[in-house]
């Protein structure tokens, strides 16, 4: 409320805001970079009172965690102490059988919902922050950054961590489920490492540098239809001299994520915390959604390391329908006896096959690259040149640098995402729809009550043959995403730096149809395995 | 960290300070290109991530202090001239001589050469660290211009006493310590020197007055006593003078000036600065009534004379030493030795006599008499330094460990130098002697943490044979004036969450080399809050201000506050009993909690009514309220809505009683609670009512908002009712007329 009858003595006036001359913040090119993607007034859903209520109430994140705590530890217990049958043993099933397909679903509808109710970074954060939901004002832990030469290079580190955990899974049939006690162990590893890395570092380093699901989730998550945290008013986030939104504020955490609202233009790294919400001392900020692909079609910014994140895992699911096919399975048997390696996976198996099948996609952008990128682009700048033209080679660390490959590769791989996405959904699918009945006698077994002769346990919700369907069903519709988004990203980002407007178009799109139409067939080799 | 300047840089350009903006982790907030002093921080519009240029980069690491999320580094050398300060005075022999140690910039070229080096920061941190908040990069930037007269404007618009504070502010631990070159770990820009260059080239001009409405004697024109003719004293006496109001200075002392007068002696502040203020204020019609001691039971017939009071007499009791043989003869306090060294070394006064006063005797040839000086603040050091001017010896000694020692560190090199032994670690366990002091036992301490108490060690005491001790472990506020100034002095201490503007300048984000017991930055904050606590009266028409309001502090410190406690005063416009009033706007400021929105709808309409009967009404949620908007209030009207379970645990939400136990004293304001409830409000109003009149406001209007009181139309219960029926309170209670106040803005 403005004042609204003018006072006759002037009031007390704090000296110390008039010594404070800032610099104008930067707007250049505001507008035309942030319009793509910013969501619409109409999406917010905190516009809604109840809504914003609950992602206000501190307690928001605490009651999305408390469930998968109560689950996950329930999982390490019985995986330790219950049955040896994998089937009927709580931890195992619920992991293999339910948990990780569900986790898919959540992505592509919502982006990082699980890393919002996630059991293993939240009991680490409640330690750090020494408290379930109140807004606490000392950490526990060193409180450190993560060193700056391992921050450079962003999302492989994760990438490189789900590697080494895949292989760690399939080498001790982890995931079979073998064991259920691998199982807990596991589990114990993600905790105990999450742990450690949230009393070493600040905020949630583990989940933005570490986590092996991290990256998965960011990019299958930004095919989802939540935007995440956005600004209302990019000016009020321009001029605020707070930043409580990135710092912490009286009732909000600052961003556990290194994420600012005022700049986000996807939800790709966005933990859907609310803390931003909360510390918002403007109340400028809000939950929106918008379409789905948006994250992936319309960022301006993007990143080399999530496209080579990208480029792996695609490898790396393709892996893992290759390792179900005889002809797999005949190399890998000739790999093991010539390296004298004991039994599946073998690493340099494991290791090549992933290669192999990102190069391929390297590869691909590489000769689009050659063959259509326009001259010039790829030259280095000026000298004295502060700001280089799109694509133009600039020297600087690995995620900075630019160059006539990036310049394609990187836009390309975004693009690549539903199909990723999709493979690897349908890859958890013959757990699910082969398995996840056992679920209910899992549950009974905690008490003692069931046994493997149970029907339940014998029950499957589809047939192999649709099992198969289904799979190439997905695939296909990935594909179709991807070749849409590919088609929307070259028309933006690409057409505009090649010289042949249509080949540029008809290759890339044709490169993400050829990777889904090598998914399905796959699907259909593989029949149904898991 | 090496320090080079441009011409070394030149010499070899390899060695420029290297930024690097970590991408990965620049959220493109833009917090270092705003602050950026030599403007190397640029957006990439492409990336939206920001951009070093390293050539333009001096290596002040303001971005790095001040990004939030640590994504830069700078590595390399800071890149600034060296600093010259120039040689102190060294006379041949000091018994006897108080002129000045320090001296100034004596040529325009050393002021000029320092004032280059002044980076001019978008966000200056000097300014935070300064008690008084002197617009450091402005004041020297009219020194760069040889603009004197701009450079006294902009000092005078936040301190009155720039001559004084150049010459005894500790500023390696205020303006100098946040310094960003500080900060970054360099030598910081001579503030100190430059302002004193300004003052010593031209001198402070006196207090501007105007001619006052109604004449000198007119029945509009604001009646202020102030009690204390010391730094807190000028300070209020001088913004209250340039206000037009009447100003009536009570000094208990027969000349003014209090510790500027008597407690820093001449080789510090020289006695033609220390005057300077009084000569002014007195010739501007400051009515100073020296010799007239205010007790606490005074204090009821001043107010009753006067428009307002402001409590400024500092704190002047002498903390007494416990130990065994304190009685005896030859044990002394800081003051009457400070006191009597004062008037021995002034010409025509006589060493020898204040010695025998003292028992002390001076003989030709034989080793002077010892001093033993308890303590090694700045007090301690005053007196040591003294006792070497008056022909005897000193050892200061202190409990706390040297590097967490209270002096200046520049001070505490001049005693040493000027021949006072220091010996840190040590504590005095008793004294001995026949009726008169003659040996102390001294015991060695440890201490690991600058906030720990020094633990006294088992060791064999060190026996010192000694003539006199003098008391300098510091002093306290007279208890008996804090009955009739609730809650002085007060406790300082930062809040566990930090205003986050301090925080985004980066002030806080380094320790500063001269601040040995805390950060800099927390030092700042600490004096903030004791600035602000003077814009609030502890009981209605009493404002308080310097040592008297926080205890112990520096002499800019109680001049800053002195300045703050006038101008609440004068933007509270009180008036004593009986005088005329007449009606006029008042600010009103309704603070609000709300959760669901519901009581921010009824703050709102509260507010719209409130402007309806022409008063001036801001409408903020509580955690946007800060010292300023409450100080400037004549009216709060505070909100909440109802917490807890229907009937149990029932009142005002957490959030607003949390906000309520902090909220500084309100005496002299009117208040006006409100809640909004679902089921009953129980005892919320009453548990509202409870704190606010302890902290001295008038609620003078209540009400309890259910759903049946918020309905689309306004009734003459809900809100709109509530806003008349304190409306009419407040009619009732009008204003005085204004007094002459045609404050400058």
């Amino acid at each position: 409320m403005a004042a609204i009858v003018q006072d006759e003595i002037a009031p007390l006036r704090d000296p110390l805001p008039a010594s404070i001359r800032l610099r104008g913040p930067e707007r250049a090119g505001l507008a035309d970079r942030f319009a793509p993607t910013d969501p619409l007034p109409g999406a917010e859903l905190t516009a809604h009172p109840r809504v914003a209520r609950v992602v206000r109430s501190r307690k928001f994140q605490f009651l999305l965690i408390l469930p998968n705590q109560i689950i996950f530890w329930t999982v390490i217990f019985v995986g330790l102490l219950g049955t040896a049958v994998p089937g009927l043993n709580f931890g195992a099933a619920i992991t293999w059988y339910v948990w990780f397909c569900l986790v898919f679903v959540m992505m592509v509808v919502v982006g990082r919902a699980w890393c919002a109710m996630c059991p293993f970074g939240g009991f680490a954060e409640w330690v750090q922050r020494r408290s379930f939901f109140t807004r606490t004002q000392k950490a526990l832990g060193l409180g450190r950054t993560f060193p700056e030469p391992l921050a450079r290079v962003g999302f492989l580190i994760p990438v490189a961590s789900f590697l080494v955990l895949t292989w760690i899974e399939e080498f001790f049939n982890i995931a079979g489920p073998g064991n259920p006690a691998d199982t807990s162990w596991m589990v114990v590893g993600i905790v105990a490492s999450a742990l450690a890395f949230f009393l070493v570092f600040e905020r949630r380093t583990f989940c933005r540098y570490v986590c092996p699901l991290t990256t998965l989730i960011g990019t299958v998550g930004s095919m989802g239809s939540v935007a995440g945290f956005r600004t209302r008013d990019r000016e009020v986030c321009l001029t605020c001299r707070t930043k409580d939104c990135m710092r912490g504020g009286t009732d909000g955490f600052g961003c556990p994520w290194y994420t600012w609202p005022g700049s986000a233009d996807s939800n790709f790294y966005c933990g859907l915390c609310s803390e931003c919400y909360k510390a918002c001392p403007e109340g400028n900020v809000g939950l929106f959604l918008h379409k789905p692909l948006t994250s992936v079609v319309a960022p301006r910014r993007r990143r080399a390391d999530v496209a080579w994140g990208i480029a792996l895992l695609w490898g790396l699911v393709l892996y893992q329908q290759l390792n179900a096919t005889n002809a797999f399975a005949a190399a890998e048997s000739w790999l093991d006896a010539h390296l004298g390696f004991p039994h599946y996976p073998n690493p340099i198996g494991y290791l090549g096959m992933i290669a192999v099948g990102a190069l391929a996609f390297v590869a691909a952008a590489a000769l689009i690259a050659k063959g259509v990128a326009s001259p010039g682009v790829g030259s280095r700048p000026a000298v004295g040149s502060a700001r280089p033209a799109v694509g133009s080679a600039r020297p600087g660390r690995f995620l900075e640098r630019t160059s006539r490959f990036r310049a394609f590769f990187v836009p390309m791989a975004y693009g690549l995402i539903p199909v990723m996405g999709a493979d690897y959904f349908a890859r958890q699918l013959p757990k699910f729809f082969q398995h996840a009945p056992r679920v209910v006698p899992a549950v009974a077994d905690i008490a003692g009550l069931s046994s493997t002769r149970s029907p339940v346990y014998r029950l499957s919700i589809m047939t192999n043959g649709w099992i198969v369907v289904v799979q190439v069903a997905v695939v296909c519709l990935g594909a179709l995403a991807a070749a849409w988004a590919t088609w929307r990203i070259t028309s933006n980002e690409l057409v505009p730096i090649s010289d042949h407007k249509v080949a540029v178009r008809v290759a890339t799109v044709g490169v993400a149809l050829a990777c889904g139409a090598a998914a399905a067939v796959l699907y259909v080799l593989m029949h149904a395995a898991d | 960290m090496t320090v080079l300047d441009e011409a070394t840089l030149e010499r070899s350009p390899v060695v420029r300070p290297q930024v690097r903006v970590l991408v990965d982790r620049c959220a493109g907030c833009q917090e270092c290109v705003i602050r950026c002093p030599a403007a190397a921080l640029h957006m990439d519009t492409a990336t939206w991530v920001a951009v070093a240029d390293s050539d333009a980069c001096v290596g002040c690491r303001q971005c790095v202090r001040t990004c939030p999320f640590s994504a830069i580094t700078v590595e390399g050398p800071i890149v600034v001239a060296e600093r010259h300060d120039p040689a102190q005075a060294r006379p041949a022999s000091l018994l006897g001589d108080v002129s000045e140690v320090r001296s100034g910039f004596g040529t325009w070229a050393e002021a000029l050469a320092e004032a280059q080096r002044c980076l001019a920061c978008p966000d200056p941190t000097c300014v935070r660290g300064c008690p008084a908040h002197n617009d450091i990069p402005a004041f020297i930037a009219a020194v760069r211009d040889r603009d004197l007269a701009r450079a006294h404007e902009v000092l005078r618009a936040t301190s009155v006493l720039p001559d004084v504070c150049a010459r005894v502010c500790n500023q390696a631990a205020q303006c100098e310590g946040a310094c960003t070159w500080s900060l970054a770990g360099g030598i910081p820009v001579a503030i100190g020197r430059l302002e004193r260059f300004v003052a010593d080239q031209l001198p402070v001009p006196p207090p501007s007055t105007l001619p006052r409405r109604g004449g000198d004697a007119g029945a509009d024109v604001l009646s202020v006593g102030v009690v204390g003719a010391g730094p807190a004293g000028i300070g209020a006496a001088w913004e209250l003078l340039e206000a037009g109001a009447e100003v009536t200075v009570y000094e208990r002392d027969e000349r003014p000036g209090g510790l500027l007068g008597w407690g820093i002696p001449d080789f510090t502040l020289p006695e033609e600065i220390a005057a300077r203020p009084w000569r002014q204020l007195e010739a501007a019609g400051v009515d100073l009534r020296c010799g007239a001691e205010i007790r606490p039971e005074d204090l009821g017939a001043l107010l009753a004379g006067h428009d307002a009071v402001v409590l400024a007499n500092g704190a002047g009791e002498p903390l007494r030493l416990r130990v065994p043989g304190a009685e005896l003869d030859g044990v002394v306090d800081a003051t009457s030795f400070l006191r009597g060294a004062k008037a021995a070394l002034e010409p025509g006064g006589s060493r020898q006599d204040l010695c025998s006063s003292l028992g002390l005797h001076l003989g030709h040839g034989s080793t002077p008499p010892l001093v033993l000086v308890l303590g090694a603040g700045n007090t301690a050091m005053d007196v040591a330094r003294s006792a070497i001017r008056l022909g005897l010896r000193a050892l200061c000694v202190d409990w706390l460990e040297e590097r967490f020692a209270l002096a200046r560190p520049d001070e505490l090199d001049e005693a040493r130098r000027e021949g006072v032994e220091v010996r840190f670690s040590r504590t005095l366990a008793r004294l001995v002697g026949e009726g008169r002091v003659e040996q102390a036992f001294l015991s060695s301490t440890a201490q690991d943490r600058p906030e720990d108490r020094p633990k006294v060690l088992r060791l064999p005491p060190e026996v010192v044979d000694v003539g006199l001790v003098v008391m300098a472990m510091g002093y306290r506020n007279d208890p008996a004036f804090a009955a009739v100034a609730p809650g002085t002095p007060q406790r300082l201490e930062v809040d566990a969450l930090p205003d986050r503007r301090w925080t985004a300048s980066g002030v806080l984000a380094a320790p500063a080399a001269g601040a040995h017991r805390d950060p800099v930055g927390r030092l700042a904050l600490r004096r903030e809050q004791g600035l602000w606590a003077a814009a609030f009266a502890p009981r209605d028409r009493l404002f308080v201000a310097g040592d008297a309001l926080i205890g112990p502090s520096t002499v800019v410190e109680a001049m800053a506050q002195g300045r703050r406690a006038a101008a609440a005063l004068l933007s509270a416009r009180p008036s004593r009993p009986g005088r005329p009033h007449a009606g006029g706007a008042r600010r009103v400021l309704v603070c609000y909690e709300s959760r669901g929105g519901r009581t921010a709808r009824v703050a709102t309409e509260i507010a719209a009514a409130l402007a309806d009967h022409d008063h001036s009404v801001r409408s903020l949620s509580i955690d946007r309220v800060g010292p300023l908007e409450l100080a400037n209030a004549h009216v709060v009207v505070v909100g909440t809505w109802v917490e807890g379970l229907v009937v149990a645990r029932v009142g005002p939400a957490k959030a607003t009683a949390a906000w309520l136990a902090g909220l500084p004293r309100l005496a002299g304001k009117t208040a006006g609670i409100f809640c909004t409830f679902s089921v009953a409000p129980r005892g919320t109003l009453p548990a509202v009512r409870r704190v606010l009149e302890a902290k001295g406001a008038d609620v003078v209007a209540q009400a309890a908002f259910g759903p049946g009181e918020l309905g689309t139309e306004p009734t003459s219960f809900g809100p709109a009712g509530f806003a008349a029926e304190l409306a009419s309170r407040l009619a009732r209670d009008s204003v005085p007329a204004a007094p002459a106040v045609d404050r400058r803005a």
